[in-house]
């Protein structure tokens, strides 16, 4: 969830065109699935790692791993931008308690695991992404709900900006300063008049859902079977995932 | 074959507000009927209440013999397509190929390939069927809504205001396309014009309905139409005008073909009374 509320945030307009951009990519083009199970697999291992040298290489890695993705690096550093605020907060938590080389640790590991996350959102068509977890056996009530809440983030965000537009159109330019009491109050009730715009509009795209018959599932029609080029991604995330996890445990000897 | 019954229809908003009230209408298989009002007259409240949206109502309702109740919402709703006024509601999937088999699909009918083929063709969008639809024209959007309907193959097409945004382009052809087609609809509409180039008879409605009629009827009843809120088209409004100037002129004309007919007999009759 917060890699799509991120991945929203950081490029609301240019959703499409990442979308656009992803199926001309050969990293958009890889199937989905290998990428959900080659990067979680890494994602997993990073969050397990306490070894500075490790971290730093895991870094390296994701950080490669999101050159690779072939996504904006604009649009990827708005949505680290975005994220950076919690793995902070998560960093500071930790230095509070542990001192500072743990949460600069911690900051790393966040940061591997959050830049890997966002290359696979990036660049992968999104509604690719949610049917890869459907066909990776992820249940039916949790991959239509991850597509139902995209789809109606993109309303709610779609109204905000028309609604932002309109305010601006009519000569609005406050919301600079918290004392601007005025300004305060146009906000709120845009803010109302936004979630009731948006209620209404999300009520009609379910009953068009329902006209044509959904009942809780959202698969996609045309599928296509794991190709090479998939399984060599995925082995090699999976390797360098594996290598990582047994340099950490001691299996493997630096 | 009756295809949608509706008897004595009424309905109130939750707020108490009268939607609307004592509405009666059959059509039959392969008719098109359009729904006439201007904006608040309840058109769209009776598109969504036939499709089982609007509950609970007054009065009886069936769509291909199936009364319409809580229960028979969902069969009602796969032997009904539905096109809203925004496609951008309607349209789902992230190619116009998979949107367009998504009904079939859900509805688990045969033969989706063949269908999803069929409905593209059939309102001329095969050539997009990898596109994005949210890249495409709001017309191209309303036209692959209306493919995601047809290959549901539903025995009643509802149309919500279809006309409603486009250009003057997208629209005559839309017309012409909805004009084309062999199929039982009902259509929602202020847009007199268009509603005379597709239907066959019109229901004017204005919560209570007004006027039913053929649109040649209604083009004669201009006053009625006026009191409903609604503006005659240019068409009879032209020929209101030529007899307001003292020419002869038979019946107030909705189609070209109706006007071509109509001018031709105009211009022999003061040929002949000059002669």
């Amino acid at each position: 969830m917060p890699m799509i509320v991120g991945h929203v945030r950081g490029h609301s307009h240019i959703l499409p065109d990442l979308d656009e951009h992803s199926k001309s990519h050969w990293f958009g083009r890889l199937d989905s699935r290998a990428k959900i199970v080659g990067i979680f697999s890494f994602v997993v291992v990073c969050a397990l790692l306490t070894k500075v040298e490790l971290i730093t290489a895991s870094l390296v890695l994701a950080v490669a791993i999101a050159a690779a993705s072939g996504a904006p690096v604009r649009s990827l550093a708005k949505a680290y931008a975005a994220a950076f605020p919690f793995m902070l907060l998560a960093s500071v938590s930790v230095f509070l308690f542990a001192g500072i080389e743990r949460g600069l640790e911690m900051l790393g590991r966040t940061s591997a695991c959050v830049i890997a996350l966002l290359a696979l959102a990036s660049g992968t068509g999104t509604f690719g992404l949610f049917a890869g977890l459907r066909r990776l056996r992820v249940p039916a009530t949790i991959s239509t709900l991850l597509m139902l809440t995209y789809r109606y983030i993109l309303v709610v965000s779609e109204e905000f900006f028309r609604m932002r537009t309109a305010r601006k159109a009519r000569g609005f330019g406050g919301g600079r300063s918290l004392l601007d009491k005025y300004a305060l109050n146009t906000i709120s009730f845009t803010a109302g008049t936004v979630l009731v715009r948006a209620t209404a509009r999300a009520d009609r795209v379910y009953e068009a859902l329902r006209c044509r018959g959904f009942s809780g599932d959202i698969t996609v029609w045309r599928t296509s079977s794991l190709g090479r080029s998939d399984l060599v991604f995925m082995a090699v995330l999976l390797l360098s995932s594996g290598l990582l996890a047994a340099i950490q445990t001691g299996w493997v000897q630096w | 074959m009756v295809v949608l019954e509706l008897k004595k229809l009424g309905y109130r908003y939750e707020d108490g507000t009268l939607a609307l009230k004592d509405v009666d209408l059959t059509l039959e298989e392969g008719e098109k009927v359009a729904v006439l009002g201007p904006n608040g007259a309840g058109k769209s409240t009776l598109m969504h209440l036939l499709a089982g949206f609007r509950m609970p109502f007054e009065g009886d309702v069936s769509v291909g013999g199936v009364a319409l109740e809580e229960k028979s919402a969902d069969r009602i709703r796969a032997m009904i397509g539905f096109l809203f006024q925004d496609p951008d509601d309607q349209i789902f999937m992230p190619t116009v190929e998979e949107d367009v088999a998504f009904g079939p699909r859900n509805l688990k009918l045969d033969d989706v390939d063949s269908r999803v083929k069929r409905g593209m063709d059939s309102v001329g969008v095969s050539t997009l069927a990898d596109r994005a639809p949210h890249r495409l024209s709001y017309g191209m959007k309303k036209r692959v809504a209306i493919a995601g309907l047809l290959a549901m193959d539903p025995a009643l097409l509802l149309l919500d205001e279809p006309t409603s945004g486009l250009d003057p382009r997208s629209r005559s052809e839309l017309v012409k396309l909805l004009k084309s087609m062999k199929r039982t609809m009902l259509i929602a509409t202020h847009d007199l014009e268009a509603a005379s180039e597709i239907v066959d008879r019109a229901l004017v409605l204005n919560v209570c309905p007004v006027m039913k009629g053929t649109m040649r009827d209604l083009a004669q009843a201009g006053d009625v139409l006026r009191s409903a809120g609604l503006e005659l088209p240019p068409l009879p409004m032209l020929f209101e005008t030529i007899g307001q100037k003292g020419y002869e002129v038979d019946a107030l004309p909705v189609t070209m073909d109706q006007a071509t007919a109509e001018l031709t007999r105009v211009i022999d009759r003061e040929g002949r009374r000059r002669r």
